[in-house]
């Protein structure tokens, strides 16, 4: 296994924030970084997706892979991570739909979204299939799913030259901003939660960082002289984000998505102030790595395996949710439903990498 | 919109509507739906307006007969009622009337029609001549934790004359802090105020494995206060859908036991949504415009 080191730390940090602010309500969510700021975890998650296309691109000498294999390899972890997308989705909707027998209560099974798929099953089975019916706090995934599927055209494009890559990539940003593209969803009327047109630019920010960062000292040395910004930033998304300032969206001018602060076509704030976040601490894993080996190996060791734990964690979220509203919430369930969860997903990632030691039996049905 | 503003229409208007709800009150019928009435081509008054009609009100204690049998409920458990505004001058002006519902589509299990789908039926029958289009978003999250900001952008993207909103259910099932959703949901209700759009909320439904659960009540109790504070019409489906259940229960001769009798009810609840939310609208398009708000019943307990 590689060893500790910022991307895998970070994802790790993402994956965690992500599974307790998808436990609506509970106590720990109050400590989450996204509760100062006005970008989240998931800007974190998909930059740091786009950084590592960068790594898995090169060989271990840094020489690009040839073109085929690269589309190959992103090609199959599209598929990868559709098939996670079914699993946990269908898991999901068992888990609903087992609760609300046992508890005796309809309601559950209308909880985030899942209504159309027992009223209306014939459209909500093909619709949660091809990804166009996402169920609440299971729509990261589906992102991801189309950025890998957009993933090589990028790749490809920055290997003739990285700013036509990301030319390409400001331009389907800007014309879905300035004229509210979005995937719509189906059979509900509506549109993506994360509208990958949008959310792609940071994919390809995230792949250019790594490449800037191998190649450009410029890079590196504007980056130390902006950190300063970064921290400005930080301060005013905190300032924002605590006095729950933000614009009117029926008061701002046309195009209306470039002032307001919206998550689904990841507005322009919300980007500004993500890469301000990243500027400003830029520099804390190096702080932390030799002062607290064991916490950044363990969350180095989510970020290393992020799609299995990021899977178990929406499943072990939606858990908890229940337990939640089973017992009715409270500190005390709060503690454990949560120190459960922090454990399946360490679990998971120990899992994952001790399966992938040990040899399988092939034939062993 | 195909027909052009005159006076002799806004007349006929505003006759459909008079003619419309006395008729839904006063027939005894078992009529399925919201009356249908045609405008009679009647001599249009100077100042057409949409009538305060009080004498037509529907008697609040006996179950309102104008809904389909299934659905009958009396008026004091199924609304509180504010005015409507926006669409009160929508209808003066005789324009369409855009509206948005936010939250779950279902019509009810198997049913050939969504809510909005039959929202939008019900609504273009009680108000002929009168173009409605509804559309509709789910949310997704908590109104405590940013969905209310969602909902701002998703009101902004359609900028509809009326938003119908179910309200509560995310919260409630995550047992958010109930002066947090509160204050939240006054928040937007008043903000979308503020931008001159109608608001009509929708509580959560009542089920009887939440019927002693304490804090469920008090959510529900919470968008009650909201509603009056507001002053926005309120669709008090918890109390509806209570009623329905006490009267099933009756039917049943006291077989409660019966497996299932949640599900059933909250199809029923569904089933009934679209035409409980036009009626809760039309009775509140006939608020005057200086007598004061009624005042909202105490939720029975």
């Amino acid at each position: 296994m590689r060893e500790p080191n910022a991307v895998d730390f970070w994802r790790g940090i993402a994956l965690i924030t992500i599974f307790i602010n998808h436990i609506p309500g509970n106590v720990f969510q109050n400590y989450t970084y996204s509760q100062y700021g006005i970008s989240d975890a998931a800007e974190l998650f998909v930059f740091l997706a786009g950084w590592s296309i960068g790594i898995a691109t090169r060989g271990r000498d840094g020489v690009p892979e040839p073109a085929g294999r690269t589309v190959l390899r992103l090609l199959s972890r599209m598929v990868e991570v559709y098939r996670a997308q079914l699993v946990i989705t269908a898991m999901a909707l068992a888990m609903l739909a087992g609760a609300a027998l046992y508890l005796d209560n309809p309601l559950l099974v209308e909880w985030h979204n899942a209504g159309p798929i027992f009223s209306d099953p014939i459209q909500a089975t093909v619709g949660w299939v091809t990804l166009l019916h996402q169920l609440g706090f299971f729509n990261i995934l589906p992102l991801y799913v189309v950025l890998l599927g957009l993933a090589p055209a990028f790749v490809l494009l920055s290997r003739v030259h990285l700013g036509l890559a990301i030319g390409i990539s400001v331009l389907l940003y800007a014309v879905s901003l300035v004229f509210e593209i979005n995937i719509p969803s189906w059979p509900v009327e509506g549109h993506w939660f994360f509208n990958p047109l949008c959310w792609q630019l940071l994919l390809v920010l995230g792949f250019a960082a790594h490449e800037w960062r191998r190649s450009s000292e410029r890079f590196l040395a504007w980056r130390r002289r902006l950190m300063p910004l970064g921290i400005v930033i930080v301060l005013i998304g905190a300032v924002l984000s605590w006095f729950n300032l933000r614009p009117d969206p029926l008061a701002v001018p046309e195009p209306r998505l470039l002032f307001i602060f919206d998550k689904s076509y990841l507005s322009p704030a919300r980007l500004v102030h993500f890469l301000g976040v990243m500027l400003a601490f830029q520099a804390v894993f190096g702080l932390i790595q030799p002062r607290a080996r064991w916490l950044t190996r363990q969350l180095a060791g989510l970020g290393r395996n992020s799609l299995a734990v990021f899977s178990v964690g929406s499943v072990a979220s939606l858990g908890a949710q229940l337990i939640r509203f089973w017992t009715g919430g409270g500190i005390a369930t709060d503690v454990f439903v949560v120190g459960c969860g922090l454990a399946s997903l360490s679990f998971t990632a120990w899992f994952v990498e001790w399966r992938s030691r040990s040899p399988r039996p092939s034939s062993a049905a | 919109m195909a027909l052009s503003l005159s006076p002799s229409l806004l007349g006929g208007v505003s006759l459909a509507l008079v003619s419309c709800l006395a008729f839904a009150v006063q027939a005894q019928s078992t009529t399925p739906q919201p009356a249908q009435v045609q405008p009679a081509p009647a001599p249009a008054p100077a100042h057409a307006e949409i009538p305060a009609l009080q004498a037509t009100a529907p008697s609040p204690d006996a179950p309102d007969p104008s809904l389909s049998p299934e659905c009958r409920v009396p008026g004091s458990k199924l609304y509180t009622l504010a005015k409507l505004k926006a669409v009160k001058k929508a209808l003066v002006e005789h324009r369409a009337v855009q509206v948005l519902t936010i939250g779950s589509n279902s019509g009810g299990l198997g049913t050939a029609a969504t809510y909005p789908v039959r929202l939008e039926d019900a609504l273009t029958r009680s108000l002929p001549d009168i173009e409605v289009t509804v559309e509709s978003r789910g949310v997704s999250g908590e109104i405590a934790f940013g969905a209310a900001e969602r909902l701002r952008n998703q009101v902004a993207e359609i900028e509809p004359d009326l938003v119908v909103w179910q309200v509560g259910g995310n919260d409630a099932l995550a047992r958010v802090d109930i002066e947090d959703f509160a204050q939240s949901l006054a928040e937007t209700v008043a903000w979308i105020k503020s931008h001159g759009i109608d608001v009509v909320l929708v509580d959560p439904q009542y089920t009887a494995s939440l019927a002693k659960d304490d804090y469920y009540r008090q959510f529900v109790q919470a968008i009650q206060k909201v509603a009056e504070r507001e002053q926005v019409p309120l669709v008090q489906r918890y109390e509806a859908m209570r009623y329905l259940a006490g009267r099933a229960i009756s039917a049943l001769k006291g077989d409660t036991a019966q497996s299932g009798a949640g599900f059933r009810l909250a199809d029923l609840g569904y089933r009934c949504m679209a035409e409980h939310v036009t009626r809760a609208i039309t009775v509140s398009l006939l608020q005057p415009d200086v007598a004061p708000v009624p005042a909202t019943p105490v939720p029975a307990n």
